[in-house]
């Protein structure tokens, strides 16, 4: 009986604590005067974004911007669908989802150029796979290549990692490389999200290959160079990228409604000014205005 | 009085018409895919970019992850419970259980960040595997995250079983190994398998935890039983995909129509013990 009633003495004063926590919670987030903007999307834009919205609101203190990662796919569609005021992708507008939100009159802003890399783990690289072609990344995508010794590497087996459909990243990737941005990867053995997680899985084996934005690549993750025909293998640089001689590249994109509030356009507006585009640049990628 | 009945009453309706309510969005969404596919659905091929939605590598993980889990968890479990209930000084039990209730209530993604972190390294490490997200470790992090609901269910089944049963056994000089097994296990069984049910429903509705250490590849693996290659929950699954697919398309519908088989697994498990158990006597009020 004794433990009985102190099991309940202890669950009264959770769920007291609990309600209290809850009243203070909401009461400092009704706080009244500031404006909330929703930005969600495209993990690879979102490092530019959330920095911005950092120094957004030194200057800006009664503007509150909230940004959520999700991937290109979820940006558009909750944009679409008027979840997000303003939408973070890493890739076009597809056709389909121009005739799907036609209604809401979706409009782009180029805010910075990116490349995505073909990357593997550090031990590869070490190992000499520096650089590959086109066709020898597909062939490794498609479950044709199997082993690193294959291409120039140790003997291991090759832990290769595909991304969710929805990524931009993956869409730029798989178009280049495969020629369909809906190809599917049977050689694939992990199917992963974001660039952070992408990054952990490549950190974390000695013999995987994935794909990753210039702006997550580091010393656990490598990006390899590509070799177009019989020319010299082009580094992922951020010169290679700016002068376009990287061959995988895209714009980053912010996307607004017709119906876009004038704090979100301001929003937006700085991130394309110079103070903007330094962040931009500070986040690893290109800036698409001087 | 009558206020107090009428709430009641009212509560308990809001209830049914909430579940019957989730049963009736889930079949009315996940018809145009039940039109669309037919039996299609029950294959292996998933790629909404071709029209393909076959469930069933799906169907599979959540079944693997699950007996995975279950199979660790249960005896692990049980033995800990027959331990804090019949073994441990009747002092410290009060303390043991506040502190395996509390892990019960960790969230989810505590658990997941830790089993990508250390679970899914170790995995990798001990079967020198390629890559340590795996079956195994998605069914290895649930068992722990389904053991202390496991714990403190069951000895609370063991704990209520009246003190005259105990005595009378030791008064025919039985051990305490024969008491804890021929006395107070069939007398608690339908109480423990209450709380392995309980245990269950988590595991297979797990869904953060799951998908980070799961691979999320939409296959099964080669041959069936090698749990050390990746795979992908029912739940895992929503969790990547939902937040993509346009509200109203196929690719959405298919999804719905992986919940409802979720939930109909669940309810089916759920009222098949509860028939089975309603048969024996209980024993104890």
């Amino acid at each position: 009986m004794q433990d009985h009633s102190s099991t309940m003495r202890y669950s009264t004063v959770m769920s007291r604590l609990t309600l209290a926590i809850f009243v203070l919670v909401s009461a400092a987030c009704s706080q009244a005067d500031t404006v909330n903007i929703n930005v969600s999307g495209s993990s690879t834009v979102l490092p530019v974004v959330s920095r911005a919205a950092e120094q957004y609101a030194q200057e800006m203190p009664e503007v509150r911007v909230v940004v959520n990662a999700g991937g290109s796919g979820v940006g558009v569609k909750q944009l679409g669908s008027g979840q997000t005021d303003i939408g973070m992708i890493s890739r076009d507008i597809t056709d389909g989802e121009y005739e799907q939100y036609a209604d809401v009159g979706l409009k782009t802003y180029a805010i910075g150029v990116d490349a995505v890399v073909p990357v593997v783990s550090s031990e590869i690289y070490a190992a000499g796979v520096t650089s590959l072609t086109f066709p020898q990344i597909a062939s490794i995508y498609r479950g044709e290549v199997t082993n690193w010794s294959a291409i120039g590497g140790p003997d291991l087996e090759i832990l290769v990692i595909d991304k969710e459909a929805s990524r931009g990243t993956r869409q730029v990737f798989m178009s280049k490389i495969m020629g369909n941005k809906n190809a599917t990867a049977p050689g694939a053995k992990l199917v992963l999200g974001s660039n952070n997680e992408e990054q952990t899985a490549l950190a974390q084996s000695d013999a995987a290959i994935g794909m990753l934005s210039h702006a997550w690549l580091n010393d656990d993750v490598k990006g390899l160079s590509i070799i177009i025909a019989d020319g010299a293998p082009i580094e992922p640089t951020l010169a290679n990228i700016k002068n376009g001689q990287f061959p995988i590249t895209r714009n980053l994109l912010l996307v607004s409604r017709s119906d876009l509030s004038a704090p979100a356009q301001d929003f937006i507006d700085y991130i394309l000014s110079p103070e903007g585009q330094k962040i931009v640049e500070e986040s690893g990628y290109i800036r698409v205005s001087e | 009085m009558r206020i107090s009945r009428l709430y009641i009453a009212g509560s308990a309706i809001v209830s049914a018409i909430i579940v019957l309510l989730i049963f009736v969005t889930l079949i009315v969404n996940s018809s145009a895919a039940v039109a669309a596919n037919g039996f299609h659905l029950f294959t292996y091929e998933w790629n909404p970019a071709k029209d393909q939605f076959g469930v069933l590598p799906m169907i599979f993980g959540s079944g693997a992850v699950t007996i995975i889990a279950l199979c660790l968890a249960v005896p692990i479990g049980l033995m800990a419970a027959i331990f804090t209930s019949e073994i441990l000084n009747p002092m410290w039990r009060a303390p043991v259980k506040s502190v395996l209730e509390i892990l019960a209530g960790i969230p989810s993604i505590i658990y997941g960040l830790i089993g990508i972190a250390f679970f899914s390294v170790w995995v990798g490490d001990l079967f020198d595997l390629q890559s340590g997200r795996t079956i195994l470790t998605a069914g290895l992090l649930l068992a722990i995250m389904i053991l202390p609901t496991i714990i403190t269910l069951c000895d609370d089944a063991l704990h209520n079983v009246p003190q005259k049963y105990r005595e009378t056994a030791a008064g025919l000089a039985l051990y305490k190994y024969e008491i804890v097994k021929d006395v107070l296990l069939p007398i608690a069984k339908a109480d423990i398998n209450g709380a392995v049910l309980l245990a269950l429903g988590r595991a297979l509705g797990e869904t953060m935890a799951v998908m980070l250490v799961i691979g999320s590849i939409d296959r099964v693996p080669e041959p069936f039983y090698n749990a050390l290659s990746a795979g992908q929950t029912i739940t895992s699954k929503l969790g990547r995909e939902v937040a993509e697919s346009a509200f109203g398309s196929v690719h959405f519908s298919a999804l719905i129509f992986m919940s409802l088989l979720l939930v109909a697994i669940t309810v089916s498990l759920t009222s098949l013990t509860q028939f089975y158990f309603k048969q024996e006597q209980r024993l104890v009020e």
